[in-house]
Parts: structure tokens; C-alpha cells; sequence
């Protein structure tokens, strides 16, 4: 129940759209669920003063360690208690400053979404799902602080935002992922109990460090504080929230919950105070500086920030305690400068504090708001803020080491953040109103910063009424029971004059403001051009890698690849040796040796060709060739196939060769050289490797099945055409597949083509009568022929792709003969129907095993007369397929256009 | 077990009625949608028996392997097949918010349906001769939707494509020679038996490295990836959507198959060099991507870099790396095509996917916009998006292996990833166009089909758990030999 | 005479490959061809040479005596030559379309935005 409380928020994000826009005021309607869910939260506290944290648990998913477990205890639910209440204040305050815009539904879901995410944050047990909802608020405030996208400086202060966070938030994911691997476990509170084989660990310094990357980065430590003030380009709702209230706490937060697993080491408090106390000073010394409202307070945020963090570092229970009391005054007086920044910007649409003034006639209310914040801000007594900083004073004055350093680093900073609390939350106020009509917000824009404002006085006047929640915060922290009373007095003491030192300070630099702002030395850019040095640098690199990656020549991807498989496989060779090597059988015929010489001479004829038709043929001589050699070495189908391609292969390159004359002599000499080098690399690696895998014996198993089970099991024969049509006949299914889809590819290439390109120069149409009427003789026989081999396929050489290719001859030769006109017309349907059929027959075949709960593609045949099976209906769909794609070549190609 | 072959034989049928069928537009793409419906289905038929019953396998034409060809379907090809569904259904679905008429008209339903059954040959397969022809059925139908150009900008990057592709295949090939040259087999379960043992190991290592390459170079690993982001900018989105979901994960696949069945007992050479590779595809990947102003470019960059994430987890071999590497391939093949075919909308609204052309949709288009952070967003790793899920269980897989460099940079690729992808977000969208409109509506059928997607990313997200056992699952029975050999072979001696 | 089949080989592969990193189109294609015959030559070498007979069972008799040619490295060439034939032909005409369009043959002219 309590945990769907806890997730609630993100189902009231994905309501909100469609509730802003279907009902008015429901903004204000919106804002009291989060009130609600505080009330829910203030009885949690209390049953946990009682009893203990509670914990919750519900399964997401396990295998990888993640749960949505929460741990209700002291800590997180202070936290939450913030979340929820700030965030009911400034929902109602959004409803009417951003009234009407456009946009406001997906504002709303983003602003829950964050809520809904924070509060992951603050009480989730698991750390992996800590993770998730820290990077979630980073999420969604990015697409707050985006806001109003279409300004250049809120979108890019939006990225900056979500990269640096960002960057933190991966930090976090690796500590984690390395704490669960050390701990053992994902919850929190369980790595409490095994602290200290923690932080003897290895891994305790990458641990820690990746932590309070992830830490230092949400909460602006130096040197990431400077995404904070740019995020002011968001609206002021989300600047009062997130980016004081909350989110920016949420490293703080991060620092607290790890301290009993992480902390008490040299490492950890160094970095923690060091940190802070820097961060502290520059923030402080920063704010007194600015002009706009909302970077001044920015600046101060991060100032206070600093200081929480240094008060953690720290780490006496002192100053813990002072912290956790720091932290909630701050976020009620921060919360509140924010929101009266805002109506005064809503009012008067600046925020320029050296225009501003004497607002405090027109908006009493608002004014009254803003100088309660600053004076909890500054420090004076009976406000929450005086109680803070004294618990602060007192703790530094009882610590150890640098804390007198810290104690005085501290009292500058307070004088300064007191000034600066006074110049936005008076200074607008005072003295004589310009001439402009303005006039006091409507109610949701005051009431808000008013209620905080008056906490924070409240909470000063009788501050024990947190003595209870604080201390079963810190003892969380602690690890130990903490026990508490907060008081206005504690009598008088060091600290109290330390505070009357500051109230002094701050009055002596309120009188002299001006100057402070004009003439102190302002550092510049900082350490932000740690951003954007690092985006310039990436972004350099990465034009100078870019475009080769994906605009150099062809070639040159060529000669990568080619180049690599050399390296690795030379490498291979190397570094696993030993390549088998028996000795080759040196026997060698007289025509073998012609025949290779042939194809050697025609492949290097190829390579110096200067003409396109030399090569060519060439090539052809290459490819016959190779087709002898199968003969030469019992294989005859292979031949005859061999042949066939061949010849089509010629006929078409000599079609489309027409349109390219020229070969060669572009590529300068020394690329040639270089060129011929990596290729005779090649030629010699495989040539290598073919000599010592063809030496080696294979092992016979697979033709010796092939060879006793095709005749007798397969019914034929021809032992290849068995393979190819029974056997193996998934690959020939593929195959002809792939030759259906080539030849759709070809047709539509040359369809698309433009008019008068391929096949404007028509074929010759050679008239002479002897060679037509040979043709016509010739092409019936032919295709007979092509039926023989088909038919005897199965036992003899032959089949139906040798078949197919044939009786493509037969229509190319009576297409040379007759033109290609009349050629279709012989054929008396189109190729495309042939293709089609064939597939439809090759599939149709295999279809009878299936209906007689065969595996598929069984063969089934049947005795009499003749010996017939589907293999051979398959073949069939071969031959049809493989007669169709070539002629559709041939036609397409030798057609005129 | 009958169902197996049906993924494969359901797209051709409807290939082979879409080649016979008029040409009319509306007919063609709601043929092609029942077709591809049909195919999800049987794919979940068949990853349900899988998933309860073990792996299933069928022996092609009734003969016993080795001897005959082999389809087999473990729950790593199971879950892959499944995903071939669910991309062909947003495809043609999303066919419907318009296809180029000159397209449409050649062929371009029939041949995605080829190229599907192709996929799901080459998941399925368990003969290495067998999936080098349905790559190249898979290849060739990617060709011809290549060329089907408009542009000469498409004919001439269809055109790199297919050379260095045609390279591939052909050292692929040459390995597969080479391979029966020595083992006298080319069944997968059968080579599983004999490798490590009989074989010299000079040979091995050679031929392993061949098929890397062969591979890597379908899968998009440096230094063999060029052709991949100078390619796939330029195809119609639900082509490139297929293209980058599909094509490139059958090199990974067949990566994780030769690398779990084949090379386990190899030299730790070879999984260095691939994790050498990925590491660098990954860094070099991302950090190209930053200087793109297309968004097609960027998404291409890191489609590749993404794909490293992968590959180096495979390397790695153990059975947590391998799970992280298997569902981060699930969320990335969901996630890359759902982006592709947010590019479909931008073209429909801007007709261009540079950014120039792009900006102000936010304002403009918000119901696209909301929906196009899903995949955007997913991609760059915020959680609770399957992007930041795919990652920790690399993390975590990759952390348990000891390897912590390479998570290191994991995350450094993860944080450029959500820079590359935050920048674009605010680019395409937040940015005001500077002269750009919309020049139509967004197309409803594409929207849904991103819809759809989003709708899985979700789902993943959501059931995260039960996936994430399932990769577990699926990693053990890779890297445990013996189920599949058992399987395939049925005890032959 | 393995020796003589490989030395063929490894000089189709040479070829082929030295052709495909000139810079005329036709020579890239013309490349490609004999970069598949060397692969084709390379399957059926690697299987093992024989003289002998082909592996086609002698009419009357009922399976083959060895010594006969290894039938499973022919049909694995004779499938890849029919599918090398196809998506030859096909990246020829590609080949004709990318000179059409861009007006040259130089390979370098590719993917060069103009």
C-alpha cells in the first residue's frame, strides 16, 4: 500500500495531460495529491519514531538484482516528507504562473514524473533501483529545465544539465554494480551491517570515489557546479523545486545514506569536506555577484550545498545533526526566494535587482514572504536558518584538525549568503516604487512562498518540534541512536558570538552591496570549460573520424578489408602454428599442367587488359578453364554447368561492357605496386592454405553415405544430383530463392533505367539466312536436349540447373537470330511466369512429405514403369526457375528499349 | 516437430502470392501484413514449445544429420525468430502509411518478405553450408530493396553496399571450403564434436579468424564497418528499419553460434581480438556519430556502436556476459527499427532527416514527439527503458567476468550515447525550425507502428525479470554444448 | 597436383583482388568474377583431387566403389557458381546504373555528394 503511495506520482504524470486539458483548475486539484501523500508520510515518521524503519518490498527483477524495495527510515523519509510538501506548494503555484500554456500537461507530468522519482530516490533500499530513480530525476529535469525548448540557452543549459548528472549518474551505476559484487547484496540497509569488509575492500577506493562522482555532480560540488545556475532558463516552479528543494539535495542525500556504509575514512571525509568547503566559498562569493534574482539564489544554492556537504564530511554527530537542520531550513527559505523571485518576475517581468525596487507598497504580502526568507537566511535568531548555522558554529568549534580553518571559511560564507539572501529578498521591496502598475500576485503565487517563509520562522521559534524526526535521521546516518533537543538557546557560548559576528558582517555588506557586486574580481568561465573544452574535443575528433568512415572511396573500404584479413589471419598463422602439410602427390599430367597455365595466363590477361572486351574474353578463357578442370577431375555436372555460366556470363558482360571501353590507366604506378603486393599476399595465403587443407585427407564419412545411400535410398544414380535435389535440397531451395530474387533485381534495374541508356544500341540482328536457318534447327534440338539432361539428371550427369541452362540457350541463339521480339514470342510466356511456376513446383514438391507427417521436403516415391519421386518434380522447378532467370536476363538486356 | 520450418516457409508462400497477385497497392501491403502476422505467430508457436519443451529440431528431407541439413531452434534462435516477427509486423504495417509507387510496384512487398525468410533461415539453420545460402538469400533480397533507388545517392550507396557484402560472402565461402577441406562436415552439432579435438590447431585458428571476418563484417565490428553507416542513411525508413533491427544481428547471431559451438576451446587470441574489435567498433562508433547533423547518420553510428556492446560481452564467454550480450541484442533490434521508423516520420513531415530540414516538432507534433522519446531515450540508456536494462546486464555480466576496463567503457559509450541522443532530441525537436513546416500529417500506420514498438520496449522494461532469466537460460544452454549436439545428432557414434 | 590447383587458385584470388582496388568499374566487376571462380576452384580443391571417376554410380552396379570423386564439394560449387551467376549479373547491371547516374567509371566518383 505505502509503496503504491510511493509510486503514485508517476501515475497521476501519465493522468496529467489528459486532466489539464479536459478540466480547469484541476492544476490546483493535482496539488493536493502530493499533500496528501505528506500527510500519508507525517504518520509513516511518526510510527517509525516508534517502531523502527519499515521495509517494503516489491519484485521487478531479480535475476538482475533489481527490486523495488524501499527502507522507511528516519533519513528518507525527511526527504520525502520535503518532496512531497514543497512539491503540493509549488504545483499549486505552477497552476497560475504557468496558466494557459500550452504545454502545461506534459509540464505537470514531467514535474510528477520527477516527484515520483525523488521519492525513489530518497527511500529506495536497493541500490540498483536507487540508481534508476537518480537518473530518472535527471531525466525529468531535463525535460523541465527544457522547458521552454525553443530558447537556445534553455536547451543547451538542458543538455548540460543531463550530461553532467548524467555523467554522475553512471558513476553511480558502476559503484553500485561493484558494491552489490562486494557486499553481496542489493539493499542498503543490509550493506549497513557489513560496513566494514566494505571498506577494507580493494574495491573500497573506486567504490567510494565513483560515489561522490555521483554525488558531487547532482549537488554542484566544485568542479560541477557550474550546470546549476544555467539551469535557471527553467521556469521558476522548477528552479524553486528542483533545483533548491530537492533534486539538487538529492547528492547530499546520496552522501548521508552512504556514510554508514561508505564513510568514516581519510578518503572519504577529505574528499567530502574538501569539497564542500570549496564549494561552499566560491558559491557564497559568486551569488554577491550576480544581478539576476534567480542566479543569485542559484549561486547561494550552491553555496549551501557546500556547506551541507562540508557538515557531512565532517561527520561528528554534531555536525550531522546541524546539517540535517541546515538542510531543512534551507529548503524552506531557498524554496520560498525562489517563489517570491518568480511573482516578482510574473508582476514585473524582470529580475534585475539593480532595477527593482520599492515593491513592497504594491505586494505586501509577497514582500513580507521575501524578508522572512532572508532573514532565516542570514541568520537571525528565532528562525530556523539562526538555529542551523548556530548548530553549524557549534559543532566546527568542537571538531578536530582544519575545522578551525572550516569555522572561519564558514563565518565569510554566511556573511556573504546573508547578503545575498537580503539583496533578493528585500532589496526589491525597499525604496521608492518605480512607476509602473503592480500589484500583489493572485493567491497560488504567494501563498505558497508565504507558507515556507513562516515555516521557516515557525520552526525557529519553537525547534523542537523537529528534535524527533531529525534525530531518527541522523541516527540513521550515525548508525547509532541519536537523541535530541533543539532549542532557540543554548545558553551563551563561542558560537553565539561567531552568529552576532556574522549578523554584523552581513549588515556592514548590506551597506556596501553595491560595491561588493561591481568590484570584486570575477572568476569567468571556471571550471565549466570542463564541459564544454570536452564537448569541443570530442567534437573535433570526431570530424576528423567521421568522414572517412562513411564517404571515403570504395576502395579504400576494400583495401581495409583485404588488408585486415591478411593482418589476422598472417597473425593467426603466427601465433597458432602449425598448418598440416602432407606431401602433395607431385604427379602431374601434361594437360593438367596446360590447363592451369591457361587459367593462370587468362586470369593475368584479365588483370593488364586495357579494353573491356579483352578482358572479357579473358575472362572467359579463365572460366572455361576452370570448367576443363572439373572435367579433368571427375566432375562432370560441374562441367557442364560451368560451361553454360560461363557462356551466359560472357554474353551478358558483352552486353552491358558495351557502355564502359576503357580499363585502366587511372591509379598512378606506386599504387599499382602497392596494390599488387596485398594481392599477391593474398594469392599466396590461399594458395597456401589450399595446398595444405587439399593435402590433408578429409575425413570420408559424408560421401561415403552419400555414395551407398544415393543409389539405393535416393534412387539415383548421379550421386551430386542426389545431394542437390534430396540431400541437400534445403540449400537448392535457398538457391534458386536467391536466383529469383537476383533476376526480379535485374529486371527492375533495367526497367527503371532512363530511356536511351542499356539497350539503345540495339543487337545486331545478323541476316544472314544460313545463320537463321540454322538457328531455327538448332533451337528445337537444343531444347530437347535440355529436356534429356533434365530427365537422365537423376542417374546420369546432368539435372535440372545444366537443363535450365540449356534451354535459356536455345531461346538466346533464336533471339541472336531473330531478335529478341520474336524470341518471346517463341516462348510463348513470360520468364517471370517460368520463375513463378518453378518456385511453386519446387515448393508444391515438398508438400506431399508433410501430408504424410514426414519431415519436410521428404522425398516420396513411387515404383512401376518408371522410377519417379519428388526429387525429381523438384528438379523440375529447378530447371523452370533456372531457364526463367536467364532469359529474363537475356531478354531484358539484349532488348531495345 | 513441423512448426520449425513454418517461419521459413510462411514468408516465401506469401513472397511467392505477392509475385503472383495484381499489382494494386492496398492489396499488396494487407497480403504482406497477414502474411506477416501469420509469421509472428508461428514464431511465438515455436518459442513457446522451445521454451517448454527444449530444443527442437527437424531433419530436412528425413535424412539423419550430418548427413542431411538440419533446422534446429534453441531459445537463443527461438527469441531471435520472434523478433523477426514482431520487426516484419511494424514494417509492413508502417508500409501502409505509403510506399514509393516505382517501389512498390518492382517488388518491394515480396522481397521483404524474402529477406525475412532469410533471417529466420539463417536463425534457424543448424548447417553452416545452409546458412551461408540463406545469407545470401537474405543478402540479395537486401540488394534489390537497395537498388530500387529514387535517388542517385541511394543507387550509389546500394552499390558499396553490395561490393563489400558480395566480399563477405565470398570469404565466408572460402571458409567453408577450406573447412570441409579439413573436418569432412559442415553440420554445426557434428563440427561442435570434432573441432577441438582431431583438427591441427594452425587451421583452426585460421578458419575461426575467416569466419570472424566473414561476420564481423555483416555485424558491423571495426575495422570492417564502413560500409555500414555509408549505406544505411540513404533506403527508405522501414527498409533501413529492417536493415539495421535484422541484418546486423544475423552477424552477431552467427558470431554467438560459432563462438559457444566452435571456438570455445580456441586460443584466447581470438576472443581478445573480438573484444579488441568491439571495443574500438564501440568507441570509434559513438564518437563518430557526435559530429552528424542527419539523423539517419547518427542513428546508423550508433547502430554500430551498439552492436559493439554485444560482441565485446560475447567475448567474454561466461554465462552472466552472455546473457547481458543476448538481451541487449532483443532490445537493441526493437529499439534501432522503431528509430528508423521515427526517420519515416520526419521524412513524411520534413523530407529530409538532416537537421537543417528538422526542429520544432515538440511544438508541433506532440503526441509523435512523446512517442518518439521512447525509442530515442531507450537508446541512450535512461531507465527504466530496456536501454538501461540491455546495459546493467552487460555491466553486470561483464563486472562478474573481471573485465572492468571494458565496462568502463561501456559506460562512457553509454554516456556519449545519451549525449549523441540528447543532442539530437533537442536538435529534432526542441529547436525551433528555422524555415522549415510540416508539409504533411506524420501517417497514422507509422505511428502505430512505433506505437507497437514503444509498446515492446515497454514490455521489456516491465517484464525484465522473466527475460532477463530467459537469456540466462538461453546463455547456459549455448555454452553447454551438449543439449544441442544431443539434439541434432540423436546419438550417433 | 593439388600444388598445380592451388597455385591457380591463389592466382584467381590475386587477380581478383587487384583488380577490385583499380579504379575502373568494370575492373571491379570484372575482379569480382574471377575472385568467385578462385573460390569455386578453392571449394573443390580443398575436398580433395581425384582423378578418378566421377562419382556416378556405373549402370547395374548398386553404390559406388571407391576410389570416386568427393560428390559433396561438387554440389557445394555448383551451388555457389549458380548463385555467384545471379548476383554477378546482378551487380553488373548495378554496376551499368551507378555509371549511368553519376557519368563516370571511376570508382572513386562514388558516394562523392555532389
Amino acid at each position: 500500500m505505502i509503496a503504491l503511495s510511493i509510486l503514485s506520482p508517476f501515475a497521476v504524470a501519465l493522468l496529467a495531460p489528459w486532466l489539464v486539458r479536459r478540466f480547469r483548475r484541476s492544476e490546483q486539484i493535482l496539488a493536493a495529491w502530493p499533500a496528501i501523500l505528506a500527510v500519508v508520510l507525517v504518520t509513516e515518521l511518526r510510527s517509525t519514531l516508534n517502531a523502527g524503519s519499515r521495509h517494503i518490498e516489491l519484485p521487478w527483477a531479480p535475476s538482475l538484482g533489481l527490486s523495488l524495495s524501499f527502507n522507511l527510515d528516519g533519513l528518507g523519509l525527511l526527504f520525502a516528507l520535503l518532496i512531497t510538501a514543497i512539491g503540493a506548494l509549488v504545483v499549486l503555484y505552477a497552476s497560475r504562473y504557468l496558466e494557459d500554456h500550452p504545454q502545461a500537461g506534459r509540464f505537470y507530468a514531467a514535474l510528477f514524473a520527477f516527484m515520483g522519482a525523488m521519492l525513489g530516490v530518497a527511500l529506495s533500499d536497493n541500490i540498483l533501483t536507487l540508481f534508476v530513480f537518480w537518473e530518472l530525476t535527471g531525466f525529468t529535469s531535463f525535460l523541465l529545465i527544457g522547458f521552454e525548448h525553443e530558447r537556445e540557452d534553455a536547451r543547451s543549459a538542458a543538455l548540460q544539465a543531463l550530461i553532467v548528472t548524467g555523467a554522475g549518474g553512471l558513476a553511480l551505476l558502476a559503484a553500485g554494480v561493484l558494491l552489490v559484487d562486494v557486499s553481496g547484496t542489493t539493499s542498503l540497509s543490509a550493506m549497513t551491517a557489513s560496513r566494514d569488509s566494505i571498506v577494507t575492500n580493494p574495491f573500497y577506493g573506486a567504490i567510494a570515489t565513483l560515489v561522490l562522482l555521483a554525488a558531487f555532480t547532482k549537488s554542484a560540488q566544485v568542479p560541477f557546479h557550474f550546470w546549476l545556475p544555467n539551469a535557471m532558463a527553467a521556469p521558476t516552479p522548477v528552479s524553486a523545486y528542483l533545483h533548491s528543494a530537492t533534486m539538487v539535495k538529492a547528492g547530499v542525500y546520496l552522501v548521508a545514506r552512504m556514510t554508514p556504509i561508505l564513510g568514516a575514512t581519510n578518503l572519504w571525509a577529505t574528499a567530502v569536506t574538501a569539497a564542500g568547503a570549496v564549494t561552499m566559498l566560491l558559491g557564497a562569493y559568486r551569488s554577491v555577484q550576480e544581478t539576476d534574482l534567480k542566479r543569485i539564489l542559484a549561486y547561494s544554492t550552491v553555496s549551501a550545498l557546500g556547506v551541507l556537504t562540508m557538515l557531512l564530511g565532517v561527520g561528528t554527530r554534531e555536525a550531522t545533526v546541524a546539517a540535517l537542520v541546515y538542510l531543512v531550513a534551507h529548503a524552506c527559505y531557498k524554496g520560498a526566494l525562489f517563489l517570491v523571485a518568480g511573482a516578482i518576475d510574473h508582476e514585473t517581468g524582470t529580475r534585475d535587482v539593480t532595477v527593482l525596487a520599492g515593491l513592497g507598497r504594491a505586494m505586501p504580502v509577497t514582500a513580507f514572504a521575501g524578508s522572512a526568507a532572508a532573514l532565516s537566511m542570514a541568520g537571525v535568531p528565532l528562525t530556523l536558518g539562526f538555529v542551523g548555522k548556530d548548530g553549524a558554529y557549534e559543532a566546527l568549534l568542537h571538531g578536530q584538525g582544519w575545522s578551525a580553518w572550516l569555522l572561519a571559511l564558514m563565518v565569510l560564507a554566511s556573511i556573504l549568503l546573508g547578503l545575498a539572501g537580503l539583496v533578493a529578498g528585500v532589496v526589491p521591496f525597499r525604496g521608492t516604487p518605480s512607476a509602473e502598475e503592480v500589484r500583489d500576485p493572485v493567491w497560488p503565487l504567494w501563498m505558497p512562498p508565504l507558507t515556507l517563509a513562516l515555516c521557516g520562522i515557525g520552526a525557529g521559534v519553537v525547534p523542537w518540534i523537529l528534535s524527533a524526526p531529525l534525530s531518527a535521521a541522523a541516527a540513521a546516518i550515525l548508525n547509532a541512536p541519536v537523541d535530541l533537543s533543539l532549542a532557540v538557546w543554548h545558553g551563551p557560548s563561542p558560537a553565539v558570538m561567531l552568529s552576532v559576528l556574522t549578523l554584523l558582517g552581513v549588515g556592514a555588506a548590506y551597506g556596501g552591496r553595491d560595491i561588493v557586486r561591481r568590484r570584486t574580481w570575477r572568476p569567468g568561465r571556471g571550471t565549466e570549460l570542463l564541459y564544454t573544452g570536452s564537448l569541443s574535443a570530442l567534437n573535433a575528433i570526431s570530424r576528423v573520424i567521421a568522414p572517412p568512415l562513411h564517404s571515403a572511396s570504395l576502395r579504400s573500404y576494400v583495401m581495409v578489408i583485404v588488408v585486415t584479413s591478411i593482418v589476422m589471419v598472417g597473425a593467426a598463422l603466427i601465433t597458432v602454428p602449425g598448418l598440416p602439410t602432407s606431401a602433395p602427390d607431385m604427379n602431374v599430367r601434361p594437360h593438367e599442367v596446360l590447363i592451369v597455365v591457361v587459367i593462370i595466363a587468362g586470369a593475368i590477361a584479365a588483370t593488364l587488359a586495357k579494353s573491356t572486351m579483352a578482358a572479357v574474353l579473358s575472362l572467359g578463357v579463365v572460366g572455361y578453364g576452370v570448367a576443363t578442370t572439373f572435367l579433368i577431375f571427375g566432375a562432370p555436372d560441374l562441367a557442364m554447368t560451368q560451361f553454360s555460366v560461363e557462356t551466359l556470363t560472357v554474353i551478358i558482360y558483352v552486353l552491358v561492357f558495351r557502355h564502359f571501353r576503357k580499363l585502366g590507366g587511372l591509379s598512378p604506378r606506386l599504387v599499382r605496386y602497392r596494390d599488387a603486393f596485398i594481392a599477391l599476399g593474398i594469392g599466396t595465403l590461399i594458395g597456401g592454405l589450399v595446398l595444405s587443407v587439399s593435402t590433408t585427407e578429409t575425413a570420408p564419412r559424408l560421401r561415403e553415405y552419400f555414395a551407398e545411400f544415393g543409389p539405393t535410398l535416393g534412387h539415383g544414380r548421379n550421386i551430386v544430383n542426389v545431394i542437390l535435389v534430396d540431400f541437400r535440397a534445403f540449400d537448392t531451395m535457398g538457391e534458386i530463392t536467391v536466383l529469383a530474387t537476383a533476376a526480379i533485381g535485374v529486371r527492375a534495374l533495367l526497367r527503371l533505367a532512363l530511356p536511351g541508356t542499356i539497350g539503345s544500341e540495339s543487337v545486331e540482328v545478323p541476316t544472314s539466312p544460313i545463320f537463321r536457318t540454322a538457328a531455327r534447327l538448332l533451337m528445337p534440338l537444343l531444347l530437347l536436349f535440355a529436356v534429356f539432361l533434365l530427365l537422365r539428371g537423376h542417374n546420369e550427369p546432368g539435372g535440372g540447373f545444366v537443363g535450365g541452362l540449356v534451354a535459356a540457350a536455345a531461346f538466346a541463339l533464336y533471339a541472336i537470330a531473330f531478335g529478341v521480339a520474336r524470341a518471346r514470342q517463341a516462348l510463348l510466356v513470360k520468364p517471370m511466369t517460368l520463375l513463378g511456376a518453378g518456385l511453386l513446383i519446387a515448393l508444391a514438391s515438398d508438400v506431399p512429405a508433410v501430408l504424410r507427417g514426414q519431415p519436410f521436403m521428404t522425398a516420396q516415391w513411387t515404383f512401376g514403369v518408371v522410377t519417379a519421386g519428388t526429387p525429381m518434380v523438384f528438379d523440375i522447378g529447378v530447371f523452370l526457375v533456372v531457364s526463367g532467370v536467364a532469359l529474363m536476363m537475356i531478354f531484358s538486356l539484349g532488348e531495345e528499349s | 516437430m513441423r512448426a520449425l520450418v513454418l517461419p521459413i516457409l510462411v514468408p516465401l508462400t506469401t513472397a511467392a502470392i505477392l509475385l503472383l497477385a495484381p499489382k494494386r497497392p492496398l492489396l499488396q501491403r494487407w497480403v504482406a501484413l497477414t502474411g506477416s502476422i501469420l509469421l509472428l505467430g508461428s514464431t511465438l508457436m515455436l518459442f513457446r514449445r522451445v521454451e517448454g519443451e527444449g530444443i527442437q529440431v527437424l531433419q530436412v528431407s528425413g535424412w539423419p544429420a550430418p548427413f542431411g541439413i538440419t533446422i534446429v531452434a534453441d531459445l537463443l534462435a527461438a527469441m531471435l525468430v520472434v523478433m523477426v516477427g514482431v520487426v516484419g509486423v511494424a514494417v509492413t504495417a508502417a508500409a501502409f502509411a505509403g510506399v514509393d509507387p516505382r517501389r512498390e510496384s518492382f517488388g518491394y512487398h515480396p522481397l521483404i518478405q524474402i529477406l525475412l525468410m532469410g533471417v529466420s533461415g539463417a536463425f534457424l539453420t543448424g548447417d553452416l553450408f545452409n546458412l551461408y545460402v540463406w545469407f545470401e538469400v537474405m543478402l540479395v533480397a537486401s540488394f534489390v530493396l537497395m537498388a530500387l533507388h529514387r535517388t542517385s545517392a541511394q543507387v550509389e550507396a546500394a552499390f558499396k553496399y553490395v561490393t563489400i557484402n558480395l566480399i563477405a560472402s565470398s570469404i565466408f565461402l572460402t571458409a567453408l571450403g577450406l573447412l570441409y577441406g579439413v573436418a569432412g562436415t559442415l553440420n554445426m552439432a557434428d563440427l561442435a564434436r570434432l573441432w577441438p579435438t582431431t583438427r591441427t590447431p594452425g587451421v583452426d585458428m585460421v578458419l575461426a579468424v575467416l569466419f570472424v571476418i566473414a561476420f564481423s563484417i555483416k555485424a558491423g565490428l571495426f575495422p570492417l564497418f564502413f560500409w555500414l553507416p555509408a549505406s544505411y542513411h540513404t533506403p527508405p525508413a522501414a527498409i533501413g528499419a529492417v536493415f539495421a533491427g535484422l541484418l546486423t544481428k544475423v552477424g552477431v547471431y552467427a558470431l554467438m553460434r560459432v563462438f559457444t559451438l566452435l571456438f570455445q576451446g580456441a586460443a584466447p587470441a581470438l576472443f581478445t581480438l573480438l573484444l579488441v574489435m568491439s571495443v574500438a567498433t564501440m568507441v570509434i562508433g559513438l564518437v563518430a556519430a557526435l559530429n552528424e547533423r542527419d539523423f539517419r547518420r547518427i542513428l546508423s553510428f550508433n547502430l554500430v556502436a551498439h552492436i559493439g556492446y554485444t560482441t565485446a560481452s560475447l567475448s567474454l564467454l561466461t554465462p552472466a556476459a552472455l546473457a547481458g550480450s543476448i538481451f541487449y541484442v532483443l532490445h537493441h533490434i526493437v529499439v534501432i527499427a522503431n528509430l528508423f521508423l521515427v526517420s519515416g516520420v520526419l521524412l513524411r513531415l520534413r523530407r529530409t532527416t538532416d537537421m537543417i530540414g528538422l526542429g520544432g516538432m515538440y511544438r508541433t507534433q506532440p503526441v509523435f514527439s512523446v512517442l518518439a522519446m521512447v525509442p530515442i531515450f531507450s537508446l541512450a540508456g535512461v531507465p527504466p527503458l530496456s536501454g538501461f536494462l540491455g546495459k546493467l546486464a552487460i555491466l553486470e555480466g561483464v563486472f562478474d567476468a573481471g573485465a572492468y576496463w571494458v565496462g568502463g567503457m561501456v559506460l562512457v559509450v553509454g554516456l556519449l550515447t545519451l549525449l549523441s541522443m540528447g543532442r539530437t532530441w533537442t536538435d529534432a525537436f526542441w529547436r525551433p525550425a528555422e524555415t522549415a513546416v510540416d508539409m504533411t500529417t506524420p501517417g497514422t500506420p507509422l505511428l502505430i507502428a512505433i506505437s507497437g514498438l514503444s509498446l515492446v520496449t515497454l514490455a521489456i522494461t516491465f517484464g525484465a525479470g522473466p527475460l532477463f532469466e530467459l537469456t540466462s537460460r538461453a546463455a547456459h544452454q549455448l555454452l553447454q554444448r551438449e543439449e544441442y549436439v544431443r539434439a541434432v545428432l540423436r546419438g550417433l557414434p | 597436383m593439388e600444388v598445380l590447383l592451388a597455385i591457380a587458385s591463389g592466382v584467381l584470388y590475386a587477380a581478383g583482388i587487384y583488380l577490385m582496388l583499380r579504379r575502373r568499374l568494370a575492373q571491379l566487376i570484372i575482379g569480382l568474377s574471377l575472385l568467385s571462380n578462385g573460390t569455386n576452384l578453392l571449394i573443390f580443391t580443398a575436398g580433395g583431387l581425384t582423378r578418378a571417376q566421377p562419382p556416378v554410380v556405373p549402370d547395374g552396379a548398386d553404390r559406388l566403389m571407391p576410389p570416386y570423386a568427393d560428390p559433396v564439394p561438387q554440389a557445394l560449387v555448383l551451388t555457389a557458381i549458380v548463385i555467384g551467376f545471379g548476383l554477378l549479373a546482378f551487380s553488373l547491371v548495378l554496376a551499368h546504373r551507378v555509371h549511368a547516374t553519376i557519368g563516370s567509371d571511376d570508382v572513386d566518383e562514388i558516394g562523392r555528394g555532389r
